[in-house]
């Protein structure tokens, strides 16, 4: 059962923005290798393939921590941060998010939808759709 | 006529003879509720009447109850979704063009990638940005191609009403169980016209993978009781294999199903035990066979499709 709780919390993660965005996800995916980190470990890490500002990696960190999706404590003068979730974590959460967040928010809604909630899908069936989306199209079907 | 079409036709057959039975039943009763409520339950009879008037007040609620939520809900939602509207953009247009679409889209500023249609006598469908964002021009056509084969059959007034009438139907609990059926077969529906009118499957594929969630292997407990597939499974399969989706009635719901419409019938010919050719039988064999057992098999069949349709209301099982 879906109770209020869990609704208040599905929408929390909601806000805490499913999908990341480009540099929060360069920034949490080095974070999941790394588990902890400084600002300047990421900086330095993402400085091997790109140039980027310090205050621009920091800012996207404090966002990542403002979101829940990071844990960080002192160290000194310094914060070292740990992702909240592990990846396969975090890849569930955001999974239900999608799944369950339009019907859970407004309850019983009467739409026709192609997306608006994606069920349940077993690896064989994804792994199924998978092939057919990569193939070359030869008619129909 | 289309398989979604047939399935809708035979959840409103079902449901109108149901209902007929049911409004029948009801109409006997009637005449009762002024003596009930003056006297009292002074026999089994009276008992009997008492209880079919409680199952029909249950039944009242249920379907009234339903319909005003799905209405309410969606109205919220699309309130909601609609403060958040967005100028269409060129990708959405251009992808559109020559679909017959043109102000029946809105596009909303949301995060999640979500594509439906809404309203009920004259359709719209609602993109998302993240939606948009994430898929090209051609897989963006095929959902739109999705969205409006939906639209055409006005599937969120076939929606509500099915619902409705499953929520009321429910001492005929496979009612809700070919709503089920009709609501996978509407969306293969879709899907296979998207297919044939992009000249293809594999813009749709794509699109369907790339919002699927990314959840290897994790149950999301959303399953749709259709067979053992959830819908979005038994979509994809449809996708890679054809084939037709077979419909799977539970015994228990059938058995359920007949035995309350069975009890109904001979209810309403015994007029609750007021007409003559009951009166006229032994009392004990009248009683037993035409009062109580019909009412037991109503009881059965309204205990087991109350409480799907409690769980329901709840989220605890899913359509």
């Amino acid at each position: 059962m879906i109770g209020p709780m869990a609704r208040a919390d599905l929408r929390r993660v909601t806000s805490a923005g499913s999908f990341l965005g480009p540099l929060e996800t360069e920034v949490m995916v080095r974070l999941w290798k790394r588990r902890s980190a400084t600002v300047r470990d990421i900086v330095d890490d993402l400085g091997r393939s790109r140039e980027l500002a310090y205050t621009t990696v920091m800012t996207i960190m404090v966002r990542l921590q403002a979101k829940g999706l990071l844990l960080r404590e002192r160290d000194g003068k310094t914060y070292i941060y740990r992702p909240a979730y592990s990846r396969a974590e975090h890849r569930a959460r955001v999974s239900r998010d999608l799944a369950r967040g339009l019907v859970d928010e407004f309850g019983d809604v009467a739409l026709a939808a192609f997306s608006a909630e994606l069920d349940g899908v077993d690896a064989r069936h994804r792994a199924a759709l998978r092939r057919l989306a990569r193939r070359e199209d030869r008619g129909p079907r | 006529m289309a398989r979604a079409d047939r399935a809708f036709t035979l959840v409103l057959a079902l449901a109108l003879a149901s209902g007929a039975i049911l409004v029948a039943l009801l109409a006997t009763l009637l005449p009762r509720v002024g003596h009930l409520l003056t006297n009292g339950a002074t026999d089994v009879a009276d008992l009997v009447a008492a209880l079919l008037l409680l199952l029909a007040t249950c039944g009242i609620v249920l379907g009234a109850g339903s319909l005003l939520r799905q209405l309410a809900g969606t109205a919220k939602l699309i309130r909601a979704l609609l403060a958040r509207t967005v100028p269409m953009p060129a990708r959405v247009r251009s992808a559109a063009h020559g679909l017959g679409l043109d102000g029946r889209i809105a596009v909303v500023d949301d995060e999640r990638p979500f594509s439906f249609c809404y309203w009920f006598l004259r359709p719209r469908i609602c993109l998302s940005t993240a939606l948009v964002r994430h898929l090209d021009h051609d897989e963006l056509r095929a959902v739109l191609l999705h969205e409006r084969c939906h639209l055409r059959q006005r599937d969120p007034l076939r929606l509500v009403v099915a619902r409705s009438c499953a929520a009321g139907l429910y001492v005929v609990p496979v009612v809700e169980e070919l709503v089920g059926f009709y609501t996978l077969q509407k969306e293969i529906a879709a899907d296979e016209e998207a297919v044939q009118s992009a000249g293809g499957v594999r813009a749709l594929a794509r699109a369907l993978y790339k919002l699927l969630p990314e959840a290897d292997e994790v149950s999301l407990g959303l399953l749709v009781p259709v067979s053992s597939l959830s819908i979005t499974e038994a979509r994809i399969e449809r996708l890679v294999v054809g084939g037709e989706a077979s419909l799977r009635l539970s015994p228990l719901s059938l058995a359920l199903s007949a035995g309350a419409l069975l009890g109904a019938s001979v209810l309403v010919a015994v007029g609750v035990g007021t007409r003559m050719t009951f009166e006229s039988l032994p009392p004990l064999l009248a009683v037993l066979l035409l009062l109580v057992g019909p009412a037991s098999l109503l009881s059965a069949a309204a205990v087991e499709g109350g409480l799907h349709q409690v769980r329901l209301v709840y989220g605890v099982v899913r359509r």
